[in-house]
């Protein structure tokens, strides 16, 4: 037993010393769950992200109230009431100075630039029309149909920032439609009709962003682990007639093997604390794993992606084309699965690539499990794909899997 | 001339006996094209359906409302448990039950991607119907006017620009840090140098290949989206030409300081590799830079792919710049590109001591 241990150990120490094996497994899984939180965890949140807009009144100088008020309403959201948060929108006014229609025309070609995110205009004459449509839809035989005066933003469509900007801009205007007709009497904020959100396809509610990504992100570092950290170690030992001083020994396969998957998998467990840790405390994850699903799911994610990396190790010839390989199928696999954004509307050759990818099974089970979303997999499948690809992978890895270099 | 020319046909013999490097170089853009443009290709445009439970005889004010809203399709359902499960098993993207006093919208807490949109349907759909219910019509509106070009309009034009840029950066990271420090250590490069050959004529035919291979690469990359995903560009093939050329021989330039700081040759391939995944995550390629933490943002604009993939965005017609701008990115990347790699390389290339 100690022989087994001993390999266990040097396995574990051969990867935490090898700095670059260490950053794909520890710094990179941990670096992409704080950067997919910090970017997704807060879209559209307020007080996160600041949008540059401009704002151009060419109606700044009549007595209207109601330029000036919609100036004032974005005034207000320019700035922050609290010192941590950033507003929502920095916004540019020409200077007392400086000629309206040259700020637009830089202002605009900065939107083209993406430099700004959105130019909202104020036309002339806009204050006075609003007061007259006001008056003349408030009146018995107005009309209440004719459009009212229109506001102008400019923005570059395709452009996610402008995209967003644009929507808040319209939510914003759409609140002050409701705040003048509620002045003139007409619009009755008593009666208004209340809008809820309720989320469902969860068992603990709303998911906030973090608690979706976690799991995914634990099986990325286990598969990561697994599809380069088990060819390497069985590739690169073998290229560097490693495994061979080993054979001379009294060490027999079954026991290597026994020492490379023990010390495998504490390194799995290793980074799953550590994960943990980061999510939890870090990002503000409330996703528990206490429980003997997610641990049995766990437990099947690390053993279907070892197998698979002992598969990779026994189709390649050399150290450098079982990296290759891995290289190859990382992304697809990864990206193909869910494991950060939920795959919808795909076409049919890529669903397929879905269907037979363990790592999409995996990332279901684990989710359901932990209670952040309701399987989209039938049970059975979610256990007997991976364990489909456990013995598919076992099988070949046993038939091919040369443990000397060619002499 | 005559080892330039000789070298030249060596190193592209080099190059495409090297399946991994070729992949890698010509293909793997395409995947992430593929990838990307079948899983987020649309996510400007989120085909919305909503469905719709009317716990309450049927309003025409708010099937009005419904048909002129930004939801695509509106699907009706008979009870409320029945469109609960359409949005749990994602047959369609949000739900609405209206009991006549409220309007509670259904959301799958994972669409994560979508959700933003959806809430914002339903904040235009709740807005539009307060005013119809009490039979008042906005007072005012909103035009909105596009100004950028045409090439823009959608999400996965600004992304496939940022996909090359990367390609561009990752190939010319590796001609230096992956190639040249595996020529080292295997001694290769200890053989040749002790021939007349001249050093600088390896240097040139590296980069050589690497310019051809790399512009071909980007080349593929555009018409595959091009034609797979109906993308439309305006390409000014002189400042494209000019960009991608200068751009690979930056990137060269930045691969030879990798190798130089880096101790171990093998190892600086890894390095480089690690750089580019921090890079391509943190410059805006897959994630727009306003989007991030302050912080984050201006961690950004001191990368080198953040400016690579602006312009490519330009010479694209994707994102509009100022030709200084253009000009100082371009003479930015050549001033690296010349000023290290010929001079930092000469230090790569010299008898390893044993």
């Amino acid at each position: 037993m100690n022989d087994v241990l001993l390999l266990a150990r040097t396995h574990i120490l051969t990867a935490l010393r090898e700095r670059v094996t260490l950053f794909w497994f520890l710094v990179f899984p941990v670096f992409l769950l704080v950067i997919l939180s910090l970017i997704f965890g807060q879209i559209g949140q307020q007080g996160e992200i600041t949008f540059d807009v401009s704002l151009v009144n060419f109606d700044g100088s009549t007595t209207s109230i109601f330029s000036g008020m919609i100036e004032g309403v974005f005034e207000n959201l320019a700035q922050s009431d609290d010192a941590e948060d950033d507003p929502l929108f920095a916004l540019r006014h020409a200077e007392a100075d400086e000629d309206l229609d040259s700020f637009l025309a830089a202002e605009l070609t900065a939107v083209r630039r993406g430099r700004r995110a959105a130019v909202i205009v104020i036309p002339e004459g806009f204050g006075h029309e609003l007061e007259q449509q006001v008056v003349s839809s408030g009146s018995p035989g107005g009309s209440s149909s004719t459009e009212g005066p229109s506001l102008m933003v400019y923005y570059s469509e395709g452009n996610a920032a402008s995209d967003m900007a644009v929507s808040i801009i319209k939510q914003v205007l759409a609140g002050v439609n409701r705040e003048i007709l509620a002045r003139s009497g007409r619009f009755d904020q008593t009666v208004a009709i209340e809008a809820s959100s309720t989320w469902v396809g969860s068992e603990s509610g709303g998911t906030v962003y973090v608690d979706f990504l976690l799991p995914g992100i634990i099986l990325m570092g286990f598969f990561t682990n697994s599809l380069f950290g088990i060819p390497g170690a069985i590739l690169f030992s073998r290229d560097h007639r490693v495994l061979r001083r080993y054979w001379v020994t009294p060490l027999s396969v079954p026991r290597y093997l026994g020492g490379l998957s023990i010390g495998h998998l504490t390194l799995c467990a290793f980074q799953f604390g550590i994960l943990l840790i980061v999510g939890r405390f870090g990002l503000g994850s409330t996703v528990s794993f206490a429980s003997l699903s997610a641990v049995l799911h766990l437990l099947l994610a690390a053993a279907t992606f070892m197998a698979f990396g002992f598969l990779i190790a026994s189709l390649a010839r050399t150290a450098n084309a079982g990296m290759a390989v891995a290289n190859i199928l990382n992304m697809p696999m990864m990206f193909l699965s869910g494991l950060f954004f939920p795959i919808t509307g795909l076409p049919m050759f890529i669903r397929a690539i879905v269907y037979v990818n363990p790592v999409s099974y995996l990332a279901d089970g684990l989710r359901s499990s932990v209670g952040v979303e309701s399987a989209v997999f039938p049970a059975a499948l979610v256990i007997a794909v991976p364990l489909g690809w456990i013995a598919l992978s076992t099988g070949i890895a046993s038939w091919r899997l040369r443990w000397d270099v060619a002499r | 001339m005559k080892a330039f020319r000789a070298l030249l046909r060596t190193e592209s013999a080099v190059f495409f006996r090297d399946k991994a490097t070729v992949f890698f170089t010509l293909l793997f853009p395409l995947v992430f094209i593929l990838i990307f443009g079948f899983l987020m290709g649309d996510v400007d445009e989120p085909a919305a359906t909503l469905g719709l439970y009317e716990a309450v005889p049927s309003d025409l004010a708010l099937h009005d409302v419904l048909a002129s809203s930004a939801a695509d399709a509106i699907e009706s359902f008979e009870d409320e448990a029945s469109l609960r499960s359409a949005v749990v098993d994602r047959e369609i993207d949000f739900g609405l039950i209206w009991n006549g006093e409220t309007l509670g919208f259904l959301y799958h807490p994972n669409r994560v991607q979508e959700n933003y949109a959806f809430e914002q349907i339903a904040l235009g759909v709740t807005d539009a119907f307060n005013l119809r219910a009490q039979g008042l019509d906005p007072v005012l509106s909103t035009t909105t006017i596009h100004v950028g070009s045409e090439a823009s309009t959608r999400w996965f034009n600004q992304m496939v620009p940022g996909i090359i840029a990367f390609s561009i950066l990752s190939s010319g990271l590796f001609a230096v840090a992956g190639h040249l420090t595996a020529m080292k250590e295997r001694r290769t490069l200890d053989r040749m140098i002790v021939t007349p050959m001249p050093r600088v004529a390896l240097l040139c035919a590296t980069a050589t290949v690497r310019l051809i291979v790399v512009y071909v690469s980007t080349l593929i990359t555009l018409f595959v989206s091009i034609a797979i995903f109906d993308l439309a560009f305006r390409i000014d093939w002189i400042a494209y030409t000019l960009l991608v050329g200068s751009a690979t021989l930056g990137m060269m330039g930045l691969g030879t300081v990798i190798a130089l700081v880096v101790r171990r040759a093998s190892s600086a391939g890894s390095v480089a590799n690690v750089l580019a995944i921090l890079m391509m995550f943190l410059s805006g390629i897959y994630f727009p830079i306003e989007l991030m933490p302050r912080f984050l943002r201006a961690f950004s604009k001191a990368l080198p792919l953040t400016y690579l993939a602006e312009g490519m965005r330009y010479v694209t017609g994707v994102q509009d710049m100022s030709l200084l701008r253009f000009w100082m990115i371009v003479l930015a990347f050549l001033a690296i590109g010349l000023g290290l790699f010929p001079i930092l390389a000469r230090y790569i290339v010299r008898p390893q001591r044993r």
